[in-house]
């Protein structure tokens, strides 16, 4: 029996193919996708709010949680920005011991991505060899700060810890290790034919939609849009290690592999050079208590691409308001529209292949669609919100 | 580009004559990092009062209790379970009282007594809680049930 309704399949919050919660509603005829839609937002946790009552310090540590899995870069955006504000600068190590955790973290989030993607894809050896060669990194972010994941290396004003000999030496030893795994990667995901089945030419996104749609990071990249914070607004001591940009045109999720993958070779070679010719010095330089009045942009480049924060400050202890923007929430338009005309199927892998984070992006966004915006006053709003629960 | 089948098959006969690598803890307890923050520790010595620590703390699991301020008598009240043990007090003292361990980091209970941790001389100690048992006694007197 023809019918002419549509058959909308939903997908989530909680669901099989994703650790995180998130709602998408996927329109399908028969088994191709025709429509996609996401609904985010099932952990809000209201960390810019909470972050009015902290002080400046307490803050670092609250953003750090933002993202379990790029902790560091978080502080780093606030902390780059409050010493911005107080028109202090980090010592040139401190700098460099920022940007070298950055790296380490960048290849962590990589080759964990690469797992997840994997996976996703049915590939699970691939997703369990790619996870045992992350414990290497693991175990050097743990040795450097003490911790796996939330390393607390920022401190307003720079580091709480200086690489050691030892931990150099360390770092080497294990950047060849990784690197010759990578290559090893590398050709696996770029000739395996059954995994190339699930990832050549499927989610393809041109240089135009990606651009259209405002993607970042190495999802922009892949689809030969040269867009890094690293390269075009170098902050910390990227300005002394410049960054060699890593695109390419394929813009499929085979391009998005192997985009990724030659960006671990890329933090292979920043480290080994950032190991040789770390500054020497101070740590820390002094900041105040109290932030000067001002409000300042810090953008950094996290391993999914650019993060933005707003700081404003009222010259007092407590900020009066950071506003995040983290990458996942640029990309995401991309996803529901390379999702059309694909198998459900594939839905998972495409899903996957922007690596995103639910609870980075769960924050409150307005999105003023001209003509419908509209000032209500306390009385009007009270009179609708008695009508709208008298109607339910 | 050629392309091949079974491309990690390599791995994954290579890992079958490999020893496992899961680690038998909590029989056999590995060693931890070095620089691992573990459970806080506070030396009253030095320690002047600033109350710098409890300022910056993210998670407000330190308490300075000032006794005497003169003489300086101080307790410190440290709650393990509220620490997110990232160090910043450790950093803000001046006088390096506060230090974090990197032995004492198996710190799960059952109960809840283990999470409130006195630190100071065993007399201030000894004269704070007397304190709060007697004003925890004398809360009760008031209650009118």
């Amino acid at each position: 029996m023809e019918t002419q309704r549509k058959f909308i399949v939903p997908i989530g919050p909680q669901h099989p193919a994703l650790k995180e919660p998130g709602h998408f509603q996927f329109t399908v005829d028969g088994e191709i996708v025709t429509d996609a839609s996401v609904r985010l937002g099932y952990v809000h946790r209201g960390i810019e709010k909470g972050a009015e009552n902290r002080n400046w310090t307490q803050n670092l540590y609250l953003f750090e949680r933002i993202c379990g899995i790029c902790s560091h870069v978080h502080a780093t955006a606030l902390a780059i920005g409050v010493e911005r504000l107080a028109g202090v600068q980090a010592p040139p190590r401190a700098q460099a011991i920022r940007i070298l955790m950055a790296e380490l973290e960048r290849i962590h989030s990589h080759l964990l991505w690469l797992g997840v993607a994997a996976h996703e894809g049915g590939f699970d050896t691939l997703f369990m060899y790619s996870w045992r060669d992350r414990e290497i990194v693991m175990d050097l972010l743990e040795s450097l700060s003490g911790n796996r994941v939330n390393y607390s290396v920022n401190l307003i004003g720079g580091v709480k810890f200086d690489v050691e000999d030892k931990h150099r030496d360390a770092i080497l030893r294990g950047l060849d290790t990784l690197e010759e795994r990578t290559r090893h990667y590398l050709n696996v995901v770029t000739t395996d034919r059954t995994f190339l089945a699930r990832t050549r030419g499927v989610g393809t996104m041109s240089r135009n939609q990606a651009e259209l749609f405002g993607t970042v990071g190495p999802t922009a990249r892949a689809s030969g849009v040269a867009r890094d914070v690293r390269v075009d607004a170098p902050y910390e001591a990227y300005t002394l290690f410049p960054v060699n940009l890593v695109t390419d045109e394929g813009g499929d999720l085979m391009a998005r592999f192997v985009v990724r993958t030659k960006e671990l070779f890329e933090s292979y070679r920043l480290i080994r050079e950032i190991l040789d010719h770390l500054p020497s010095g101070e740590l820390t330089v002094r900041v105040p208590r109290k932030i000067p009045a001002g409000e300042t942009v810090s953008r950094v480049e996290a391993p999914r691409g650019e993060l933005f924060y707003f700081i404003k400050s009222n010259g007092g202890e407590k900020p009066e308001r950071i506003k995040v923007r983290t990458p996942s929430l640029c990309n995401w338009a991309s996803v529901m529209q390379v999702a059309v005309g694909h198998k459900l199927a594939d839905m998972p892998m495409i899903l996957s292949g922007i690596d995103p984070c639910f609870s980075c992006n769960d924050r409150m966004v307005l999105i003023n669609r001209g003509s419908s915006s509209q000032v209500w006053s306390w009385d009007e709003l009270r009179r609708y919100g008695i009508e709208y629960y008298k109607k339910l | 580009m050629k392309f091949k089948l079974g491309t990690m098959l390599g791995d994954v006969i290579r890992s079958a004559f490999k020893s496992p690598a899961t680690e038998r803890y909590p029989f056999v307890r590995k060693e931890a990092p070095e620089r691992l923050r573990g459970k806080l520790f506070w030396d009253p010595a030095k320690c002047t009062g600033c109350q710098l620590c409890v300022r910056d703390c993210p998670s407000e699991a330190i308490e300075l209790i000032v006794l005497d301020r003169v003489s300086k008598r101080f307790v410190l009240r440290y709650h393990p379970d509220r620490c997110t043990y990232c160090a910043q007090c450790v950093v803000n003292c001046r006088f390096n009282c506060l230090n974090m361990s990197s032995e004492e980091w198996e710190l799960a209970a059952t109960g809840k007594e283990p999470f409130t941790v006195y630190y100071g001389r065993d007399e201030d100690i000894q004269f704070l809680l007397e304190k709060i048992a007697r004003e925890n006694a004398g809360e009760r007197v008031e209650c009118p049930e």
